[in-house]
């Protein structure tokens, strides 16, 4: 089955722009996550690829074939909502089995089919259980298991686990993801929880204000972010302003050398971006060192997190956690940032890095 | 101990305060005519408290059984509930698919409607009755209005005439609307439109939006969504307002006394005829509403038995 492509897609409400020049392929049989903040128009994307909303401008091919003025219920792309919207007045099995009933499968086939996958989600021996009977992962699953009941082409979920508390939703992350490479269907799933996307995609689309900010594997997008916004989304991030020299950068009086600078010349604002698990803490100055005083240490049990407030503009390092306090409030230490894991951004606008937070 | 024995008597007392206002409101008037049903009427006067139950034998065999056997007054009876039950199915089911489409538009087009038809439910059932009267009348109305543009002779000369006339709705020269089941029935129905819309509304509306997408992403269209998720979701609220415009309607008055034909009246013209019209026989008015009420009461019981099985076991 070749790939779903989305070319040059708008929608507009009124003035307001929810999604902005859209472009993108998912493989098939593969996972992609649309991640970002809230009001970032990434379930309005995921439901114009369903067919219930119409863009305003673009197309949507599947097969080579334009699938923009087919309906939902010609499309008929499996879908799991944000409430699972699981019917009320229908048992579990009737549930799974809803598609095929309306398309007319005989009771006998509906069932069996039904059991498979419930069986699929181990829900085997819940399927005369009513809906009110099941707990949030249980409907998750149920969820799952209907939208997959007419063989999608396409599998669409919407926020699946944001009702799941913590725990659960780890579970169900792996689950998910097992079950969709068993089964190798593409699917595309809308999260603003970048753990979960990181969990379980071969692609994440990050958008913000409708705008796609960056497509790439996990690992991609996490140790070469587009941009400051992608870097701040995606887990933590030392961000500092400053100017391209020919070397690297230079962040207040401090000149730091960097890999990884070619597409910036020199004297060109840019933003230097470092992981805090890539710092390390030295007592003594060192190459690309920047002096600072600690101002907060976050205890998370495996690791450590320190603030430093320098020159530059504050730093975060992450260090490994142990039983004794080796680092405290106000102590002067050098934060060094490895010349091979830095990377320039363009200059960050800063109210989007606020909008990221 | 000291403060919370007056606390407690004061509870009391408001709580016995409440029952002696239900009593005295609602039920004494229903046990005053249900005494009175028992009672006798003294020709040329009004009636005398009695205890016997010539009213109720007169209701379902005639008053001078075993002699002769009338069964006039079931007859009343049954058109009072073909009449009720045909006008509230007809009301609910036409107001269904305009109250959905209503809930699927914008709040502000929503909040229009439902003032638009509060606000109908001002009109009275004399004035609604007299506007369809004069829309439904053979000289000034639909009928004529028929004739004037040529319709009448379209029907004639396409035999339509003859199929309405089977249908009771058409004299051998026209449409004819007065006194027939279809206007009793009609009008009737509109009277309670607007409470189907309002007492549907709330359940249609709550139908959360997701649920409807999901079908439609299943393949379910418009249709198929109604028929497989919408009805049966609110298939309580449906039978529901059925039956509460049911019980409504059995009372109505006005509607009956223009549109139905004398031998095909209702229980509430032979009530009011015996209360304050031409007969003067309260006792056996009271009888007939008493009837009218038990027959109400049973089918409410049934229609929930039926059609609610849940809520019956309640």
């Amino acid at each position: 089955m070749p790939d779903l492509i989305m070319s040059q897609i708008c929608k507009k409400y009124g003035s307001v722009t929810a999604v902005e020049n859209a472009n993108l392929t998912f493989e098939t049989g593969k996972l992609t996550a649309l991640l970002g903040p809230s009001g970032c128009g990434k379930t309005t994307l995921l439901r114009m690829i369903a067919g219930l909303e119409v863009p305003t401008f673009g197309d949507i091919i599947l097969a080579g074939e334009s699938i923009v003025s087919k309906s939902a219920e010609q499309r008929k792309f499996g879908m799991v909502f944000q409430s699972f919207a699981l019917f009320p007045h229908l048992n579990v099995q009737r549930n799974v089995s809803y598609s095929l009933r309306i398309s007319g499968v005989d009771a006998a086939m509906r069932r069996a089919k039904a059991q498979e996958l419930l069986d699929l989600v181990q829900l085997g021996d819940k399927g005369e259980r009513k809906i009110g009977q099941l707990s949030g992962g249980q409907r998750q699953r149920v969820a799952i298991a209907r939208a997959l009941a007419q063989e999608p082409e396409v599998f669409l979920l919407d926020e699946p686990m944001s009702a799941l508390d913590a725990q659960l939703r780890g579970d169900l992350q792996m689950q998910l993801r097992l079950l969709q490479q068993k089964l190798g269907i593409t699917t595309i799933v809308v999260t603003h929880d970048q753990r979960e996307a990181m969990t379980m995609a071969d692609q994440i689309v990050v958008m913000s204000h409708g705008r796609i900010e960056q497509i790439g594997s996990p690992q991609e997008i996490y140790h070469k972010p587009a941009n400051s916004f992608v870097a701040n989304f995606i887990g933590n991030a030392n961000l500092l302003d400053g100017v391209a020299t020919a070397t690297g950068i230079r962040v207040g009086e401090t000149d730091i050398a960097v890999s990884d600078r070619d597409e910036f010349g020199a004297g060109q604002r840019v933003t230097l971006f470092c992981r805090p698990e890539a710092v390390t803490l030295h007592d003594t100055p060192a190459k690309n060192a920047l002096p600072g005083t600690v101002t907060f240490v976050r205890d998370e049990g495996p690791i450590r997190e320190i603030h430093l407030t320098t020159p530059a503009g504050d730093i975060t390092a992450e260090i490994p956690g142990s039983f004794e306090e080796t680092v405290k409030i106000d102590d002067k230490l050098h934060a060094i940032l490895p010349e091979n894991l830095l990377h320039l951004l363009p200059e960050r606008a800063h109210d989007q890095n606020e909008a990221a937070r | 101990m000291g403060r919370a024995e007056p606390a407690a008597f004061v509870t009391r007392l408001g709580r016995s305060a409440f029952v002696a206002v239900i009593l005295i409101l609602c039920v004494t008037p229903f046990l005053l005519v249900f005494a009175i049903s028992f009672g006798e009427k003294i020709e040329g006067a009004a009636w005398a408290w009695g205890f016997e139950f010539t009213n109720y034998k007169r209701f379902f065999v005639g008053a001078d059984y075993p002699n002769t056997t009338s069964l006039l007054y079931l007859k009343f009876l049954w058109f009072s509930l073909y009449y009720a039950m045909f006008a509230s199915i007809l009301a609910v089911a036409t107001s269904f698919p305009f109250v959905w489409l209503m809930t699927r538009q914008s709040r502000r087009a929503q909040t229009c409607w439902l003032v638009f038809f509060l606000a109908s439910l001002t009109l009275s059932e004399v004035f609604v009755v007299m506007g369809w009267d004069i829309l439904l009348s053979n000289r000034s109305g639909l009928p004529a209005l028929f004739k004037e543009i040529g319709i009448t002779t379209w029907l004639k000369e396409s035999g339509w005439l003859d199929v309405l006339r089977t249908w009771g709705i058409a004299s051998p020269r026209n449409v004819r609307f007065k006194p027939t089941e279809f206007a009793t029935i009609l009008t009737m129905s509109y009277l309670v439109w607007p409470y189907a819309v309002i007492l549907l509304y709330p359940p249609l509306s709550k139908i959360n939006n997701e649920l409807i997408e999901a079908a439609r992403t299943m393949g379910a269209g418009p249709v198929t969504v109604v028929r497989t998720i919408v009805l049966p979701m609110v298939r309580k609220p449906l039978v529901g307002t059925t039956l509460l415009l049911f019980v409504f309607l059995l009372g109505t008055y006005v509607t009956i006394a223009v549109f139905a034909a004398p031998d095909k009246s209702t229980l509430s013209i032979s009530v009011y005829e015996a209360v304050r019209g031409a007969t003067l026989n309260a006792p056996f008015g009271s009888a007939q509403a008493i009837i009218l009420l038990i027959t109400a009461a049973i089918i409410l019981v049934l229609g929930r038995i039926a059609f609610l099985p849940d809520e019956g076991r309640r």
